[in-house]
């Protein structure tokens, strides 16, 4: 199969997913749910937020949270039954924090607001507000703050009176404050009112907005009640507070709910139409406690407590919030970003018809590995709407080819030259069939070698051999018509072999095999722990870190098998803190290594870093490669069991010579074949500097080769006089591959090598 | 994109480029990069006897390599 570049002029675009399917993913994270404590309180206090800035010491800011969401903050503070305090997840851990005395010492040691507020236009609907209470006083200034002239009728005789009828537990100095707060509001107040039947007729009259007391209410009908969401009492024409609570929250959050009535009134809606979310509600967040130590309240049962206990006090918060996957995705911490959000971002990015897909690289940088589902609480599945979004977007001709070009290629290479499917010498059909994964041939052929004429000579009824890959290339970049192939090549060559039972060293080739359709596939490590482990195997053991392959998660049997057999090789192992199903990816599933090979270090650093210094022991070739690349002694279970250390890891173009190695000797050695090798007709040298920039700007060494043969056949170069290199190129598909070479009797050396994939013709 | 011309580079005007199969220096030429359908006029070295089009590694690995990354995502 050959790859074809898209053009970026064709604009099809195809739904990732439905509304509903959207709505249903979307709705499993609830990583922007509320915290516990301001889901609880009917005001909508940013309680988390209001208790980080106190932590901060930042009373002044905390002060302001207060003052924007009532306009008697002191009376808040001094009243509030405080039920985001019982709210509190700590209460299960000990005891919640005392958020009412932490509003207390906001008000106290915070600074009131400077300078003056916004010149703001009085708007033309009129208010009315008879008698005092709690509820009337603070809806008659919600009503000025949004700019309604606002009338208040009182029989109390001036402000500080008026207040402390309407809140008699403030202290003479809150209430002298507040007192204060109320003469500087833009709002009319008549002292000394006598609230009658003529006051309420002439103001229902005069007044686009009409607030009642309840004791006025009631006095002018009795029977009359409000309704309960809007206030609205039809028999008045007035907002009044319902019947119930009398708390001090209870009535600012009334006053509250008036001043949304009064919005719409004055627009001449009615008053039940977009209301929006009122009141308190329940969250559903996730917050994991289990590493936090019970603690007692700082505030010593003081009312006020001082600033420091406060402080100290709000530095108990554990800033509730649900960070699961976040914490143990490398990925997911990279782009800061809760699933909930990446996700909608991704569905929007499939939507682009022209312009920049911003997402491109974000979702073709998720492992695939599926950890989130598991460590997630409600089992987020970022893998599946990765892999979709990656489908959707090769199908709709919007995924770059540059992307993945290289792992495509490595595919079919290793499932054509690379490839071999034999039966065992002397057998006609194969009972097994020995599946290692392209990975294990590229880094470790010698232990492979090993494994396979150990399980020869110890199964019965023939053990072929199946160098290939398993198609996990093609599922994971979307590419579904290379998927169908390697499906169809799978089955075609096992079905040669007497359709086999595989045996499987990769967990993701077991998985991706099993996906395929294949039906008799087996791990490697269960069938040697019941054939038992072979005689040469090491006894001396030592102190290991194990790695769980993320190809293995929900495979409790394969992860005992491994922990077996290294108990078996004489192996101390020491669990990693994020081990069996909550395991990382190392950074090659799902091609990150491919697409982006920084945020794959990342993966793999991150496993390295866990290692507390012990030697990491993995069962997936591709962690044993990853690991080892940051520094920490990495060996796969294969190198451990049949003694054959593979070193250092493999360069790309090594990777791909080590199959074609493997491939040879085992035809040599079990087959006794020989593959006819065509030498080149030049001596090849490549510098240091030319193999790390191969590395570095993956090209394979059969690039370079190609690009010499041509001009070894053609001469055709350019001489730069200034660097005294020759320089010489050759397309390969679709890309231009650049040689800097100079030429000796022993042939080229090559010293530098770059690439691009833009065509180039003259005009 | 297509049509209006962008400097993506300067030639070297001394011609310390040589064709080593023809002989001759290289000349300042105009030729065309395309990618995904998008087409770029631009000038470059180019023996005028074979035609051998010099893509300079700066050039390449470059303002190529950033164009190409900006298409790539479109
Ligand atoms: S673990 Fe992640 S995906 Fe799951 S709810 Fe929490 S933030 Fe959302
Ligand atoms: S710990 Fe903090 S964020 Fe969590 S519920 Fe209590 S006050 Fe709110
Ligand atoms: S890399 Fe793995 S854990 Fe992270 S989002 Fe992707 S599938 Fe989930
Ligand atoms: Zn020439």
């Amino acid at each position: 199969m050959d790859f074809t570049e898209r053009s970026t002029r064709v604009y099809r675009t195809k739904q990732l997913f439905t509304k509903e399917e959207l709505a249903a993913r979307e709705g499993l994270c609830v990583h922007e749910e509320p915290p516990f404590c301001s889901a609880a309180c009917p005001l909508k206090l940013d309680v988390r937020e209001f208790v980080r800035l106190c932590a901060a010491g930042d009373f002044t800011a905390a002060r302001a949270m207060l003052e924007r969401i009532t306009p008697f903050a002191r009376v808040l503070a001094a009243g509030c039954s405080a039920p985001c305090a019982a709210a509190c997840r700590l209460n299960e851990v000990g005891e919640g924090i005392d958020i009412a005395a932490l509003e207390r010492a906001a008000m106290r040691y915070g600074a009131p607001k400077s300078g003056r507020g916004m010149l703001r236009f009085r708007k033309k609907k009129r208010a009315a507000v008879l008698g005092a209470e709690l509820f009337t006083l603070s809806a008659a200034a919600e009503f000025a703050q949004k700019s309604y002239p606002t009338e208040f009728y009182v029989p109390q005789a001036d402000a500080a009176d008026l207040v402390r009828a309407c809140a008699p537990f403030l202290s003479e100095e809150d209430c002298a404050a507040e007192a204060a707060r109320l003469k500087a509001m833009d709002l009319k107040v008549h002292y000394g009112a006598q609230i009658t039947r003529e006051l309420y007729e002439s103001c229902r009259q005069s007044a686009d907005i009409l607030c009642l007391s309840r004791g006025a209410a009631k006095a002018l009908e009795p029977a009359a009640e409000p309704d309960e969401v809007t206030l609205l009492c039809e028999a008045l024409g007035a907002l009044v507070r319902p019947a119930g609570e009398e708390d001090v929250l209870t009535a600012l959050t009334d006053a509250r709910r008036a001043g949304v009535s009064a919005d719409r009134i004055a627009q001449g809606m009615d008053p039940a139409t977009l209301r929006g979310e009122e009141g308190a509600v329940t969250s559903r967040l996730y917050t994991d406690l289990s590493g936090v130590a019970p603690s007692r309240r700082k505030t010593a049962g003081h009312a006020l407590p001082t600033a420091e206990e406060a402080q100290s006090e709000a530095a108990r918060c554990v800033q509730c919030s649900c960070t699961e996957c976040l914490k143990a995705c490398p990925y997911l911490r990279h782009y800061a970003k809760s699933p909930r959000l990446l996700t909608r971002e991704i569905y929007n990015n499939a939507g682009i018809i022209m312009g920049d897909h911003m997402m491109n690289k974000a979702l073709n940088s998720c492992a695939l590995c599926g950890q989130c589902s598991v460590v997630c609480p409600n089992g987020f599945d970022m893998a599946e709407i990765c892999r979709r979004a990656r489908e959707n977007m090769v199908d709709t001709g919007k995924m770059s080819l540059a992307v993945h070009e290289f792992a495509l290629y490595d595919q079919i290479f290793s499932n054509t030259e690379a490839l071999l499917a034999r039966s065992q010498p002397g057998f006609e059909r194969s009972e097994w069939v020995f599946f290692p994964g392209c990975q294990a041939g590229a880094v470790a052929p010698e232990a492979v070698e090993r494994a396979y004429s150990d399980l020869c000579g110890r199964l019965p009824g023939g053990v072929g051999i199946f160098l290939g890959c398993c198609g996990a290339v093609a599922k994971w970049s979307g590419r579904t018509e290379l998927w169908e192939e390697t499906r169809a090549l799978l089955a075609n060559e096992l079905a040669k072999l007497g359709d086999p039972v595989v045996i499987a060293a990769c967990p993701t080739c077991a998985g991706v095999l099993k996906e395929a359709g294949i039906p008799k596939v087996r791990g490697l490590w269960e069938v040697l722990l019941e054939i038992g482990l072979p005689d040469t195997a090491p006894q001396e053991g030592a102190r290991v870190t194990l790695h769980d392959a993320c190809g293995a998660r929900g495979d409790h049997a394969l992860q005992q098998a491994v922990r077996k057999i290294l108990h078996g090789l004489g192996c101390e192992v020491t669990e990693s803190e994020l081990s069996g199903d909550k395991t990382p990816c190392c950074g090659y599933g799902g091609l990150v290594s491919c697409a982006n090979p920084k945020m794959a270090k990342e993966f793999a650093q991150s496993i390295a870093q866990s290692a507390q210094g012990l030697p990491v022991v993995s069962y997936c070739m591709a962690c044993r490669d990853r690991i080892a690349r940051e520094g920490v002694k990495s060996l796969h279970l294969l190198e451990l069991l049949y003694g054959a250390d593979a070193g250092s890891p493999p360069g790309l173009s090594e990777k791909r010579r080590n199959r074609l190695k493997l491939k040879e000797r085992l035809l040599k050695e079990k087959w006794g074949e020989d593959l006819a090798k065509r030498p080149l007709g030049f001596g090849l040298t490549l510098t240091e500097e030319a193999r790390a920039l191969m590395e570095e700007r993956m090209i394979l060494d059969t690039d370079v080769i190609a690009v010499m043969q041509h001009y070894h056949d053609t001469g055709e170069a350019v001489e730069d006089l200034d660097g005294g290199l020759l320089v010489t190129r050759m397309r390969l598909g679709n890309v231009t591959f650049w040689a800097k070479f100079t030429e000796d009797a022993q042939g080229y050396t090559v010293h530098r090598v770059y690439s691009h994939r833009m065509t180039v013709e003259t005009r | 994109m297509a049509g209006e011309q962008k400097t993506y580079y300067t030639i070297d005007p001394e011609g310390r480029l040589k064709c080593c199969k023809c002989g001759v220096p290289l000349v300042k030429a105009n030729a065309v990069f395309g990618y995904l359908d998008n087409a770029f006029p631009v000038e470059l070295p180019v023996c005028p006897v074979c035609g051998f089009v010099y893509v300079p590694e700066e050039l390449a690995m470059g303002k190529v390599l950033s164009v190409e990354k900006v298409l790539e995502d479109k």
